[in-house]
């Protein structure tokens, strides 16, 4: 087959998947020319959801120790009260150690002495708690400020519509303060900022 | 989802002189084209944190990719050539209670390279200065987003399959054959152009500006080719590369928690057809698990197995 025989073979079938690249995927049109226009929906104040605004429905887990840890509990009518709670979602990645690293290193120092603060790590991949423990044990959080949560069955992950590297900010009236990726810690920092006495 | 961040290797194509031991996806001299298909598949053991001390992943965790690259190169002219890739990825991930199997485009790229040599630069013996004279390469490449990111419409981190930010590299290559040795150096610099992000993992979020950040990356390739009776030809090559990313920006703040640093290294069999218009390649790359080696990164184990045909 000629060099020419083989460019006209090629012609049609390159022709179609550029078609289908471009007519299947609106994503990827989406990276191709992005947007930075505020799409971000109206939520009504008080709705249980998971957007900032929304109220966070109540939830238990098991921390990494087995005891149980309830939203509620940490909410102004609940048995142990905070300020604000803190949750990030990490998968023990190198991105997730990152951030958490830097939410240890830098930002709860930042606010130590200013009020309550109740920081989880919530472990959406290990399975059970056995496993979380180890996890945690394995990359240094275990005895940390932050309590580790075993998500055993990812409810909270759904829950939240969480991924690697969201953090949650729950005041302590249930209103989701900030649901986003943590990305270099300002957000998280600024409204602790706000939030803090 | 790592695997994005890290080096395609559709690579390896073929050298200047033909028979497969370069590092980028290369026309031989006064070749006309090349087609160009390859599959990696991408183990993941563990990875470096920030500090670059390496971590191991959760209990019951199996983490893989596997790409799929088809690549095309055609000559524009006695000096210059263009090559585009396109990579299928497919994100295979078990975790002990987890399990996702996502798949999508990854992020495609275009090449231009110019050939700063006329002549063939592969020799079987020195007879004078001029003999000694490399072949070099200096080239550019635009990645394109092409693949699915963290600001499409996705469930979660599992689907991603590319950075979602444009890049353009600017690229050197040197390359020397004496048979039956060949020496390659390559490097690049690239740059990701800021983008405006109004979505994470399909919710929505208040706009801002981020930018990748700069990124270099550094090849060195040494190798031995056998040829047969027949003049088919072997070409076995080892090789070592580096790869940095600087940190990120967040609307013009640096995101300290981000860059990353791998090395890596590499072994590849070549065999090309005595007309050298065919070449079947098999690449083992290795991330030594050791501390220091990389930095908030994957340490994995990649093997590609490809096929070029290159049309006269």
């Amino acid at each position: 087959m000629s060099y020419v025989d083989v460019r006209q073979h090629l012609r049609l079938p390159l022709l179609i998947l550029l078609c289908l690249l471009l007519s299947a995927c609106n994503d990827l049109l989406d990276d191709l020319n992005p947007s930075g226009s505020d799409k971000r929906g109206t939520v009504v104040a008080g709705s249980i959801g998971n957007r900032p605004g929304q109220i966070a429905a109540d939830f238990t887990l098991k921390d990494s120790l087995g005891n149980n840890f309830v939203l509620s509990d940490h909410l102004t009518a609940g048995s142990d009260p905070a300020d604000v709670v803190v949750l990030y979602f990490t998968m023990w990645c190198p991105v997730c150690l990152s951030h958490s690293d830097h939410m240890y290193n830098t930002v709860i120092p930042q606010f130590t002495g200013r009020g309550t603060v109740v920081y989880g790590l919530v472990d959406f991949v290990s399975g059970s708690v056995s496993a979380t423990r180890a996890a945690e044990l394995a990359n240094g959080f275990a005895g940390s400020a932050f309590t580790t949560l075993a998500d055993t069955n990812q409810g909270l992950l759904d829950q939240f519509n969480g991924a690697m590297g969201i953090v949650v900010v729950i005041d302590s009236d249930g209103t989701i303060l900030l649901n986003e990726d943590y990305r270099n810690g300002t957000a998280l920092t600024t409204l602790l900022d706000q939030q803090l006495p | 989802m790592s695997a994005v961040l890290g080096v395609s290797t559709t690579t390896q194509a073929a050298s200047c002189c033909g028979g497969g031991s370069a590092s980028s996806l290369i026309l031989p001299k006064f070749s006309r084209a090349m087609i160009d298909v390859s599959m990696d598949y991408e183990h993941y053991d563990g990875f470096w944190d920030n500090q670059g001390k390496i971590s191991m992943d959760p209990q019951g965790s199996d983490l893989n990719q596997y790409r799929l690259n088809l690549g095309y190169a055609q000559r524009l002219a006695p000096r210059w050539q263009a090559s585009v890739t396109l990579p299928y990825v497919w994100n295979k991930n078990q975790y002990a209670n987890l399990q996702r199997d996502t798949s999508g485009i990854g992020d495609a790229s275009l090449s231009a390279w110019y050939e700063a040599f006329d002549k063939i630069a592969c020799v079987w013996e020195v007879k004078n200065w001029e003999d000694l004279l490399p072949a070099i390469y200096w080239g550019g490449t635009l990645t394109l987003p092409t693949g699915i990111s963290p600001y499409d419409d996705v469930a979660d981190n599992f689907d991603i399959t590319g950075r979602g930010a444009y890049r353009l590299d600017a690229s050197v290559l040197i390359d020397k054959t004496i048979y039956p040795w060949n020496a390659s150096i390559s490097a690049s610099y690239g740059k990701y152009l800021e983008r405006p992000v109004n979505r994470e993992y399909g919710t929505y979020v208040a706009p801002y500006d981020k930018q990748l950040g700069d990124r270099v990356n550094y090849i060195a390739a040494f190798g031995y080719t056998y040829f047969t009776d027949t003049m088919e030809s072997l070409t076995g090559t080892l090789s070592y590369a580096y790869l940095k990313e600087d940190q990120a920006e967040i609307d013009g703040v640096t995101d300290t928690t981000s860059g990353l640093r791998k090395e890596s290294i590499a072994a590849t069999m070549a065999w090309a057809s005595e007309d050298r218009d065919w070449v079947a390649k098999l690449t083992w790359s290795h991330a030594p698990q050791r501390d220091g080696w990389g930095r908030n990164f994957p340490t994995t184990n990649i093997i590609t197995a490809g096929v070029s045909h290159v049309l006269r």
